[in-house]
């Protein structure tokens, strides 16, 4: 302690780093980040297996997934791990592909900076560059989904798979997925919705891959309380309960005091006799499959047997918030109306063509059949492991979103590089149209982009700089004569040719492009900014083993 | 300059007859290195700090005040500038690092002068002489605003902003801070701003650029929808609780005792209907939209009250904090209602609309189209990741107290260092005429005000020499509001590149013995003056 009084940086209880060396050390660990996922870029990038410190094993090929698991402790790491996250939420594909942007346009400024550029010109020009992109390309490279036709969201499902696991049956999953998210379509005034949610994905251990069904209506993951109801039921009457059916309980401070034994067997009888009402009130209007959130007494279930209906507990209060909107069911917390007295009737009832309690593998599943709405879908996913069902999942939500997307949005642009590298050659162009500064920034801003084209060609082992070269060259020539045909070529990565992106059906949702564009540049700017790190020592308690060590 | 050098630490004996020398002057050294951990962060160039902390939780600012609060400086007389720069905070909210950077260049001043043997006292006295004059100096280079001229204002507020991370967005950020001060103040009358009466809400999510200013109120409380209540009403009367909608619990060491069946059924329907009866009385006076107020002694609201409520069609908002009842009661025309008694028509407010908006972050309520609303505005500031936008929010914070700085005195500055360059150079004019020790001094603290064109030009890279030299020969021609543009790195007429700054009066209050009236820089003198003195009264 006695160090920190005297004059100097000494003066707090802490480290200061600035100035080339903050900026080295957020580059480094920027890098390690984006490092990490690099190579599961694109068509050909591999998985990663991840084991965390309890031994739970992860095998993935997306971006959010992977960085979410990864502990990092540098906070511009943890920055990038946010930006990853942030786009998981907002479009649910591009992951990667964001985080591999913000890392380049962070390497690129460092160069700059090394050169003598001040960060604050870079981050003039990295803005201009990241608004000229948007702009080109909702101008030049988007097209709209009515022009191009159905096929067009089978292909962008599809490109999203093209780099997951289920790559090689993408053909029938995105059959599968758009079927789904078209199914659930809600119609709004501002243009339609597709609320992914409601696309229920279950996962059941066996079979293959292709065995995988589409469900219309939903499968619930729990089972009949007992034995003795029904394994099916047509026309079913559904009630949704968010309380349990068990014995009526006083609250805490309410005592029960009785001098005769017998008023003790009637107040027992009157604490199961509640229940049991409010179960009769419920099958007397009719209803016969109830689910809850809570549980269900044993000795009520009878009840439900000798009544032919079927009740589930334990169910996932998410779970009902779908199968509510599926049925028309609303959710009970309560049976209390107005009068004070309890009560049940038909409106709270939602209806279902079936209800069936379906083998699957070696689970069961409560599967509900065209439901009131018949706005909800589920998927059932079969595989051979659990790591690979877990993928598969993850890869099937990030179509779903895509998917979504592009319906929502309506608006797709080519993929494979194409965008990247079209907006490359723009940008070098346009930066030379600049007297400023910020000329230098928007070229290096042109040049990183190309970091996605490089890193697909080198995931696919392709000459990748042969290949950029053509892709670039192509775009050369597509700007210079205004070609719109060749505004959309891409990579092939299987056959190490360009090709054009949007004949062979590699495509992507307009908003995913500009939302990661607009990503990485705000979140390579937070870093740019940083030219001092101050980090202090933990509190007091820690205060012998700081002294310990910078003895050692 | 002197300024810049680092002066060598003498030994820290208390045993020999050097103790006061010594003391005094690790005092001075110690409060000046605090003024050199910020100066990087002044002006356009001003680059930003990046702070751990012992729990490892980072934060990224330019923020003077922010950054000084959150490193932890050891020493005590470091902890004054720290002090410093918060009572500026408060008092103009924008200028923290320029206080500090000035207050650090006075104490260098301060230290070279008692190297000549000038005794303590008589330093500190012409200190604050030559800060009087300059203070005259400084009215007379004002110049007068309207505030209904809004491009002023504009201005000003960009010019604040332009140091910091949002600078890219100062043209999103600017006109918000401006509207946002505007709607709340009544340009004839008014000469202060209540900050409280902007309810700044902050989103992850989406890019700054989708920030935006709500006339109306957000809320981060979710609405409530565990009964399937409502989740968007037109023409909504909103009562305001702050009584709970729960049964009624008896005292700890009371119990209600049940002696039969019949009792307990008895007790169950009693509860609902004590919570039928009170919502029943809510809904006779026509409202529609309830916010409750968080409880810590008693479920706010329980799942059977939610129940009901949803029945009667009334949209729940729970979780309403005790110091937001006064935001909202003022925004709605409500009135805050503490008992179901006195739930009555007259105490609703109205508006058009109460809907919730989605974001990729969780939901928030957006209640808008008030009726005769009272002076508030809600701004909902979005961004991409949570650094950025906790700085976005102390910029924006910045930039609306350049707006209230011009409420309070309705005076311009030029900026770009030109008024420090304006006073550094009368001051020396004036010193012409004093004669000994005060005369050094004088020169000593025009010399020292310096600082603020030397840093923003050293921070953007530029000869800070020529800089200095150059405005200064531009000064002597007459040429007052000339100064550093940093982004152009060239010196210009500051009002015609609109880097204009306000002219602020802060209250006498804290200043010290004067009763002239001052700007964020009398406030800056004052108070380093008054570090000076304290530090050598308490030897």
């Amino acid at each position: 302690m006695k160090s920190q009084f005297v004059a100097g940086t000494a003066i707090i209880a802490g480290e200061r780093d600035s100035g080339i060396r903050v900026r080295q050390n957020n580059l480094h660990a920027v890098m390690a980040v984006a490092n990490v996922i690099r190579s599961s870029l694109g068509p050909q990038g591999l998985d990663k297996l991840l084991v965390d410190d309890i031994g739970e094993v992860l095998i993935t090929n997306d971006g959010a997934t992977i960085l979410d698991q990864l502990d990092v402790q540098h906070p511009a790491g943890k920055l990038i791990i946010q930006l990853a996250g942030l786009q998981d939420r907002e479009v649910g594909d591009g992951t990667t592909s964001v985080v591999l942007i913000a890392a380049e346009l962070l390497k690129g400024a460092y160069d700059l900076i090394v050169k003598g550029v001040h960060p604050t010109n870079i981050i003039t020009g990295y803005r201009t560059a990241s608004k000229q992109a948007v702009k080109f390309i909702k101008e030049n490279l988007s097209k709209s989904v009515e022009d191009l036709g159905k096929e067009v969201i089978l292909n962008c499902a599809k490109t999203s798979m093209s780099s997951k696991i289920i790559g090689m049956q993408s053909d029938f999953f995105a059959k599968m997925v758009v079927e789904a998210v078209t199914a659930v379509k809600i119609e709004g005034k501002k243009g339609n919705k597709y609320p992914i949610s409601s696309v229920n994905i279950l996962k059941s251990h066996g079979k293959s891959l292709k065995e995988s069904i589409l469900l219309n209506g939903f499968a619930l993951n729990c089972t009949r309380a007992s034995q003795g109801m029904p394994r099916a039921i047509e026309n079913a009457k559904v009630v949704l309960l968010d309380f349990s059916l068990n014995k009526q309980k006083m609250g805490l401070s309410v005592h029960v005091q009785v001098e005769d034994p017998d008023e003790l067997e009637k107040i027992r009888q009157r604490e199961s006799d509640i229940p049991k009402e409010r179960i009769e009130m419920m099958l007397k209007a009719g209803a016969n499959v109830i689910l809850t959130t809570g549980s269900i007494a044993t000795e009520c279930l009878k009840y439900f047997e000798r009544a032919g209906a079927i009740g589930v507990r334990h169910c996932n209060r998410s779970d009902l918030v779908q199968l509510s909107k599926a049925t028309g069911a609303p959710i009970l917390i309560s049976l209390a109306d107005l009068e004070g007295e309890e009560s049940f009737d038909e409106s709270m009832i939602g209806t279902a063509d079936s209800v069936v309690q379906e083998f699957v593998s070696d689970q069961e599943l409560l599967v509900f059949r065209k439901c009131k709405t018949s706005k909800s879908r589920s998927i059932i996913l079969r595989g051979p492991n659990r790591f690979m069902l877990d993928e598969v999942h993850r890869s099937m939500h990030d179509a779903i979103c895509v998917v979504s997307k592009t319906l929502e949005s309506n608006y797709v642009v080519p993929g494979a590089g194409a965008v990247e590298t079209s907006l490359s050659i723009y940008l070098e162009k346009f930066s030379k149209t600049l007297e400023s500064k910020e000329q230098l920034a928007i070229a290096q801003f042109a040049e990183s982009l190309l970091v996605i084209p490089k890193t697909l060609a080198v995931n696919g082992a392709c000459d990748s700089i042969e290949l950029v070269s053509n892709l670039r060259a192509s775009h050369n020539t597509a700007q210079k004569e205004n070609n719109k045909e060749l505004m959309f070529t891409g990579l092939n990565l299987d056959k190490h040719k360009v090709r054009n992106s949007l004949k062979d059906g590699v495509l992507e949702p307009l908003i995913s492009k500009v939302k990661m564009f607009k990503f990485a540049t705000e979140a390579a700017v937070t870093i740019l900014r940083i030219d001092e790190m101050v980090k202090l020592y933990p509190e007091q308690q820690q205060e012998g083993e700081e002294q310990q060590e910078r003895m050692m | 300059m002197s300024v810049l050098q680092k002066k060598p630490q003498t030994k820290k004996t208390f045993e020999t007859s050097e103790k006061h020398k010594d003391v005094r002057m690790s005092n001075l050294i110690n409060a000046k290195s605090v003024s050199d951990i910020v100066r990087t962060s002044l002006g356009p160039r001003g680059m930003d700090k990046m702070i751990q902390d012992g729990k490892g939780e980072v934060l990224v600012s330019n923020d003077g005040a922010t950054i000084l609060s959150k490193i932890k400086i050891v020493h005590p007389a470091g902890r004054m500038m720290v002090d410093l720069s918060n009572s500026q905070d408060v008092n103009a909210g924008d200028g923290t690092t320029t206080v500090v950077v000035i207050c650090g260049s006075l104490l260098q001043a301060a230290i070279d002068l008692l190297d000549k043997e000038i005794h303590p006292m008589k330093i500190s006295e012409s200190f604050r002489k030559a800060e009087i004059e300059g203070q005259k100096y400084l009215k007379e280079m004002a110049k007068p605003v309207k505030l209904i001229d809004n491009d002023s204002l504009l201005k000003a507020a960009e010019t604040s902003l332009s140091s910091k991370m949002v600078s890219q967005f100062s043209n999103i950020i600017g006109p918000i801070a401006v509207d946002a001060v505007m709607k709340i103040t009544n340009p004839e009358v008014d000469t202060n701003v209540d900050l409280k009466n902007i309810r700044i809400i902050k989103k992850f999510g989406k890019t700054l650029e989708e920030s935006k200013l709500v006339d109306g109120i957000l809320f981060y409380q979710k609405i409530m929808h565990n009964a399937g209540g409502p989740s968007k009403i037109e023409n909504a009367k909103i009562g305001l609780i702050q009584f709970q909608l729960s049964p009624p619990k008896t005292n700890m060491d009371m119990k209600l005792v049940i002696t039969d069946y019949n009792k307990m059924d008895r007790m169950l329907r009693d509860e609902r209907r004590y919570l039928i009866r009170m919502c029943k009385k809510i809904k006779d006076t026509g409202c529609n939209v309830l916010l409750i107020q968080k409880s810590i002694l008693r479920d706010a609201v329980t799942n059977m009250a939610l129940h009901i409520l949803a029945k009667l069609k009334i949209m729940v908002i729970k979780d309403i904090e005790r110091d937001e009842i006064e935001f909202i009661s003022k925004t709605l025309n409500c009135k805050p209602i503490a008992s179901i008694e006195g739930f009555v028509k007259e105490k609703l407010g109205s508006a058009g609309l109460v809907q919730e908006i989605g974001t990729s972050d969780g939901k928030l309520v957006q209640i808008t189209d008030v009726p005769n609303k009272g002076k508030t505005v809600s701004v909902l500031i979005r961004g991409s990741n949570e650094l950025l936008l906790d700085e976005a929010e102390r910029s924006l914070h910045d930039a609306l107290c350049v707006i209230r700085s011009l409420v309070k005195k309705k005076f311009l500055l030029p900026g770009g260092g030109a008024p420090e360059i304006e006073v550094s150079y009368r001051l020396r004019e004036w010193a012409e005429t004093l004669k000994g020790e005060e005369k050094m001094c004088v020169i000593k603290y025009a010399e020292a005000l310096e600082i603020i064109p030397y840093t923003l030009s050293e921070n953007a890279g530029l000869r800070s020499i020529n800089v200095v030299t150059e405005l200064y020969n531009e000064h002597k021609k007459g040429n007052k509001t000339m100064g550093l543009n940093v982004k152009k790195g060239a010196i210009s007429d500051m009002w015609k590149d609109s880097v204009i700054q306000p002219f602020l009066v802060s209250s006498s209050a804290l200043s010290l013995a004067t009763e002239l009236t001052g700007g964020v820089r009398y406030f800056t003198i004052n108070f380093s003056l008054f570090i000076i003195i304290i530090i050598i009264f308490n030897q």
